[in-house]
Order: structure tokens, then sequence, then C-alpha cells
């Protein structure tokens, strides 16, 4: 079945938009993108007229928490914080994903077709992440899932200290707590990396498994990055240090304070997931929160996602996200890139999403008019070349 | 005198024209004294404000707000939203809870809001005194403009989640009624013992702040404005008011779209919102950003909020803009917030609309006011200027003049 879309402006983000269009979509791949020049419709190919529409890839939300929490279901669908040890790097979201869950579909309206989901930021290290495309109508989560594990969530700062130290009280209770019990794990993978080395040539040594640790050897070995929930400008600094001192792939996650040590990043040009934006400063730790932050990080050289952080923003207001963090200074070239290309990067399927390129899925979202207009609806929502949502 | 002179206005006003191209709105002493067309000139010694290819409309007002009483940027210690230690605390009052050193008030100026209407929180079935304040001051008393301006209440989730985890009343929406029937019939028998011992001085009625306050209610000097999501919440809060003939608003109105020709045939204002929030809980499963729309359609007075935290203060503009992307006419989104919230908050005689008389809370726009990319070049509150774009103040540096034209000294 091939289908050719024909007549959109096209933003294919990798490279310049193109007035008048076409996409040719085969197998639920994009087998060609181009002006109608460059790409002719292919013989017997069913051709939809999309012309004065805007063509953009499907969104990628690269730190959201769809399918774990949130919503109306209250407690009975609460499944983000494994909230009984600081340090859980066994639990995985995979196992508690709903694809039943409204987020989905709310994401679906919003254009979003692919994101990271992720455990909560109560734990100092709380679990493994996923990435799956939101099209879960009548699938499981296995039929959804794009890498997996895609990332080891870590947090600094106020939430992990209000839970253990406050509420609980027990360690971490300081930011000096969280940081020691997340360097004291690390340690503790290296120490059985080594046990398990020593097991090689004398199984008697073999240390017992450990399922936890199996997963920060994994973060030790570049296999899938630390990604570390910071707020305030020192605790950012900590996450880098502490991702430094063990030369871990890492992802800043929120970085609310980053505009005070743009600097900093920018040199390191480090994967910044930006967010929640479009929501109040609900604690001291985000009272920096402000759209320009997206453009000031951007332009010091960081690879700058902007995030929903669902349910904190409701994720079918992504693409607001990205058009007042423009208004604030992001060049739209720019604040179009954090919302497809740069979060498939980051979150390591860029081989499959994020763009309008011959040979990726076709995921993408067919817009009234510019997405940065008010007035622009998600009109067509295509996951692999099957329509998954209609305005 | 201040001359804004050849933007677009878009009045608002019930007897001026809703749009009038090339205009001119002359301000004087606080007040707006003239609003016209290109017919108009500058008086001898005005200051003017050049508005060419804006758009200027009146202050943006949001009918429900808890800004200043839920500050921001703070957590714990800046909350002061809910005494959730009574489920009846109609003594309490908005004004002394309220910070006017919250930030959010800035941004509010930022974002084209220039009044609202602060109320307490939705833990208690009678919440506490509500009142309209102007988003610039540094004293909230003169900062009020209405007060009170409503008694809050609520019915749904909140209050039974509040109370029913500490097994007190009300544990259920049964509840809930019975203890909001139960407070405006003790305030009945209160009004009846003091016409009673109004010739006897030995007969006196203790004075009960709480009780008072309710009173205020059932006299109709003020609206009773009650937190309800769900269409049987509406239902509830309808079947009391008509109970006790009193007067309200329905706050949110989440699903107000499913009866939305009742909310019309009854006359009843509905402040909905917050649209653009998550469906974090039960009552708000079937929030759509539609709702706003259906209701204005269908002849209801509506008035969009932010209901500040809940979406940050400084983005009505953009609720009313997802509003008309889904269905709401423009003429009615920017009603929406400006003249109906000033009409349901009683306080559209001074704010609300651009014509003579009014206040001069005038918003410059650079553009279309619900899209995305616009940003407000200055914002007058009682003709003072109370927001300048950034811009605007390095072009003053370069000796270019800024938008006020030297006018406030706040910004050049």
């Amino acid at each position: 079945m091939i289908k050719a879309y024909v007549g959109a402006t096209i933003y294919p983000i990798s490279r310049a938009p193109i007035a008048g269009g076409v996409i040719v979509v085969r197998d639920g791949k994009i087998a060609a993108v181009g002006t109608a020049a460059e790409v002719p419709v292919p013989a017997g190919a069913e051709t939809i007229d999309v012309h004065g529409k805007v063509i953009l890839p499907g969104l990628v939300d690269a730190h959201a928490h769809v399918g774990l929490w949130g919503e109306w279901y209250g407690q009975a669908s609460s499944d983000g914080n494994e909230g009984s040890n600081p340090i859980t790097p066994e639990v995985r979201a995979i196992d508690a994903i709903w694809p039943e869950h409204s987020s989905f579909a709310d994401a679906r309206a919003g254009g979003v077709t692919t994101l990271q989901t992720t455990p909560g930021s109560g734990n100092a290290i709380g679990g493994e992440m996923i990435v799956v495309k939101t099209d879960t109508t009548g699938k499981t989560v296995e039929d959804i899932v794009l890498r997996w594990p895609s990332g080891m969530k870590a947090a600094l700062g106020e939430n992990v200290k209000r839970y253990y130290g406050q509420m609980l009280k027990r360690a971490p209770s300081t930011r000096m707590g969280a940081a020691a019990l997340i360097r004291a794990a690390l340690y503790k993978a290296r120490d059985y990396e080594r046990k398990l080395g020593l097991g090689k040539d004398d199984p008697s040594k073999l240390p017992d498994r450990d399922l936890g640790l199996e997963q920060l050897v994994r973060v030790l070995h570049r296999e899938m990055p630390l990604r570390i929930h910071a707020h305030r400008a020192d605790d950012i600094v900590t996450a880098v240090r502490l991702a430094e001192e063990f030369d871990l792939d890492y992802s800043i996650e929120h970085c609310t304070d980053g505009a005070v040590i743009a600097d900093f990043l920018g040199r390191r040009e480090a994967k910044v997931n930006l967010g929640p934006t479009f929501g109040h400063r609900s604690k001291i730790e985000t009272r920096a929160l402000h759209f320009r932050t997206a453009g000031i990080l951007a332009a010091a050289g960081c690879k700058v996602s902007i995030i929903s952080d669902h349910p904190f923003v409701a994720i079918d207001h992504l693409m607001v996200c990205a058009a007042m963090s423009c208004a604030e200074g992001m060049p739209e070239e720019d604040a179009l890139r954090s919302v497809t290309l740069t979060p498939a990067e980051t979150i390591g399927v860029a081989d499959r999403v994020g763009s309008l390129d011959a040979g990726k899925d076709a995921d993408f979202v067919v817009w009234s008019g510019h997405p940065f207009k008010v007035r622009s609806v998600a009109e067509a929502v295509y996951v692999a070349g099957q329509l998954v949502h209609t305005a | 005198m201040l001359a804004i002179k050849g933007g677009t206005i878009l009045t608002a006003a019930k007897d001026l024209p809703a749009r009038i191209e090339a205009g001119m709105i002359l301000v004087d002493a606080g007040k707006i004294v003239a609003v016209g067309g290109p017919e108009m000139t500058v008086p001898a010694g005005a200051k003017v404000i050049d508005a060419t290819g804006c758009v200027v409309t009146p202050g943006l007002i949001d009918a429900h707000s808890h800004i200043g009483i839920y500050e921001d940027g703070v957590g714990w210690e800046g909350e002061d939203a809910n005494e959730a230690t009574d489920p009846n605390t109609a003594e309490v009052r908005a004004l002394d809870g309220i910070n006017p050193g919250d930030s959010a008030y800035a941004e509010a100026r930022e974002g084209g809001v220039t009044t609202v209407q602060v109320a307490p929180g939705s833990a208690n079935i009678i919440g506490g005194e509500i009142l309209v304040m102007k988003c610039q001051g540094t004293v909230v008393d003169d900062m009020v403009i209405r007060r009170p301006s409503g008694l809050k209440a609520a019915l749904g989730e909140n209050p039974k989640r509040v109370y029913g985890a500490q097994h007190k009343l009300p544990g259920t929406r049964m509840g809930s009624a019975a203890v909001m029937r139960a407070a405006l019939t003790k305030a009945r028998d209160y009004i009846r013992k003091q016409e009673a011992a109004a010739d006897k001085p030995d007969k006196t009625v203790d004075r009960d702040l709480r009780l008072e306050m309710v009173c205020r209610v059932l006299r109709r000097e003020i609206p009773l404005r009650v937190h309800a999501h769900r269409a049987d919440d509406i239902l509830t809060a309808i079947r009391i008011a008509e109970e006790f003939d009193i007067e309200i608003s329905l706050e949110h109105a989440t699903e107000g779209h499913k009866i939305a020709a009742l909310i019309a045939a009854k006359g009843i204002p509905c402040a909905v919102g917050p649209s653009l929030y998550q469906r974090s809980k039960l009552e708000t499963k079937d929030r759509t950003v539609k709702t706003a729309g259906v209701l204005a359609n269908a002849g209801v007075k509506v008035a969009l909020i932010c209901d500040h935290p809940i979406v940050p203060q400084q983005w009505l503009r953009i609720a009313a803009g997802v509003c008309i992307r889904e269905g709401m006419s423009e003429t009615d989104a920017l009603l929406a917030c400006t003249r109906n919230p000033a009409e349901m908050c009683g306080v559209a005689d001074r704010v609300g609309s651009l014509a003579p008389g009014m206040d001069a809370d005038i918003v410059v726009w650079d553009g279309d006011p619900f899209e995305y990319l616009t940003k407000t070049k200055c914002v007058l509150i009682d003709g003072e200027v109370a927001h300048c774009a950034p811009e605007a103040v390095s072009a003053a540096a370069s000796a270019a003049g800024c938008c006020c034209g030297g006018h406030s000294g706040r910004c050049c």
C-alpha cells in the first residue's frame, strides 16, 4: 500500500521547510520526502490532497509519565514511584504501563507519537525508563516499545529528601545524602562487576545475581544513560559531578535553573530535557521557571528537548510549550526541533523517528496551519502510516 | 492626559462598536475619558502611546483565581487558600491571606491580566469570603475593588476527600449537600432571631461572623460561588440555590457542556476552567477545551478562568485562544475574559470594557492577543503603566522613546 500526501508545507526538521511538498508512505515507512519536482507520485499510489496544510513529524516527548500515573484514576493507577526504598534500579516502567490509560489518547490528540515514559523522582535512583509509541489502541506495551530500557532515572533536590527525610524519617534527608546514595550505588555496581569478572574463571566466586546492580552496570557501560532529575542550579551541577565521576552518559531532566549556568552546560553540550514550563512554580526548586530558558540553553550549545512531564503539563499541550518557548526567544527552527528530532536523539530513537526522512517510520501530523498559531489544530495524526487520531 | 493612538481597539463595550480601527483612547486621572476612531485628535499637551499596528483591549479579568493566596515558587509556606479545619469556614476572608508581594502579579500584568477575583480554595463546603482586586499594588486593601464579591462553596471530590479521610462529615456527596443546606438553614434562623430581637435589647443575639457571612448570601447581597465540576454536582448546586432562593455562579463547570441547555435556561453564569490542565481527578475526567464554547453558544454567560496557580495567571489569553480553536467565537472569547467576568464579579461599572468613565485598565498588544507569539507592549492599570515590554525599555535607552512616551516614569 503506497500513499502520497501532496501539496502541504512540510517541515522535515532535518532540512529546510518544503512548500508544496510530497511525502510518500510505503509499508508504514517514509519512502520519500521532497518537493513535487524531487518526488514524483509513484504509479498506483493513493494520492491524498493536503494543500494548505502543514505537515510535521509526530512529536517526541523525552520525559513524561504517560501510562504510569496521573489523570483521574488516582491511587489505582499511581505506579510512578516505588517509594519503599530510595534506590530501586531494579524496577521497570514496562511493568506498570497501562496502554488504555487516557493519557495516550491525549498524547495522540496533541500530535505526540513517541515518548519516553519514566518512573518518578521520589527515589534517588528510581528505575528503568522506556520509549514507546502512542498508538496503543488494541495493543500491549510490548507492541508499542521502541527502546527498552532507554535510561535509568535518578533524582536530586527536594522530592527525594522530602519523601524519605521529611515523611519517612530516613535517608536521604539532605542533598548530601541523596548524592551519597547514588554514588554508593554506582560504586556497588562497580564492585559487582569486578566480582562478576572474578567469577568468569572461578564460578564459585560468582556473586548472587542482583537485578538492580545489573542495571547499574549497564549504566556504567554507557549502554543506557543516567537521566537525572535536577531543578536547581546546584542540583544540576551535582548531577554533572556524579555523571563525570563515573564517566556516564547522562541527561539533565527538568533543568529549571539552567539559564543560571548556561555556559557550564553549554560547554558540555549537555542533553537537557527541559520542563514542565506551562505550569506553576509549585516548589522552591522551580522558582526560576520561565519559557525563556529554552532559548538561552539552546544558544549556549545545549541539546534542548522541551518536555511535558505529563501529567504536570497535559501532554496535549506539548506544542504549546514549544510555541511559548519561541515567543520567549528560541528561534522557531530550534523550538520545532526541540519537540521532534532533538528528543529523538536524546532518547536514542532518532534512527526511527523525529524527522521526516526516507527510511524513518511514517509518524507524522497534518496540522491545519502553522503549529505556532493558536488556531491550528492537529487534524490527522499518523503512526507508522496508520491514522491514529483525527480532530 | 494620555492618548493611546492608532491601534485596533476591541472595546468589549455594550454601547460602542466592538472594533474600532485606527482608534484613540483618551485617559485622564486614571479613567477613560473618550474612545473613538481616526476622526479624534490628540489634545494639546497629551502624552501619546503609539499603538499603530497594535491591538488594544481592556485589561483582562479572571473571575476565579488564587493569586497571592497560593504563592508562586514558595511551596507550603505560601499556601493560604484552604482553612481545611472545618467544612464551613464562611468567616475567613481571602483578604487576610493574600500576599501582594507574590511574584505572580507581575507575570499576570505581563500577560495583560489587570483584575482578578481571588477566592479561597475548595477543601471546604463553605470556604470563605471572595474579593475582586487589581493586579498592581503593595497593600492589598488598596488593591481591592469589591469585597466581598461572593462566598466560596464547593461540591464534589475535594471536600469529601479532605473530610472523609478524617472520618468526618462530609464523606459523601450527600454529606456535602447536607452541610451546605445546614449552613444556609442555620443562617436563616440567625436572621429570624435577629429580627425577633430587633426592638428588644435584652434579646440581642450574640454575633456570629460565620453566620453573618452566610446571611449576606441569603439576602442576595453576594452570590454563592459553587465549585462544581461534574454535571451531578452542578445540578446539586442549582437544586440548593433554588431551595434557598440565592444567587449562584458555577465555578469550573467542567461537565457544563453536558447540560448546557439547562444551565442556559436557569440563567446561571459559569466560570469555566482551568481547561488547559490535566484530568487530575475523576471529576475532571471529561474536561475538554470545547466546554466554554458549547456553553457560550447555548447562551450561558461564560468567563474563562485560569484557577491560578493551576494554570498560571498570565496564560488566560492562551486559554481563550485554545477555546477559539475549539469552537468559541472570537467575540465570545474576548468577552469571556473582559466584560463577562466583570459583570459576574459585580465590577462592570469600573472594568471589563473600554468606554468613557471606566478605569483606564488597558492593554496594548503587539498582535492578536490570543496568539502564542503575541506579547503585551504596554499594560495600564488606573492609567498608570503597570507593565512595559523590555524591548520598549531598551528602545527608551537608545533615546528612541518607549511605548508609553515617557508617561509612566516606570519604564523610561
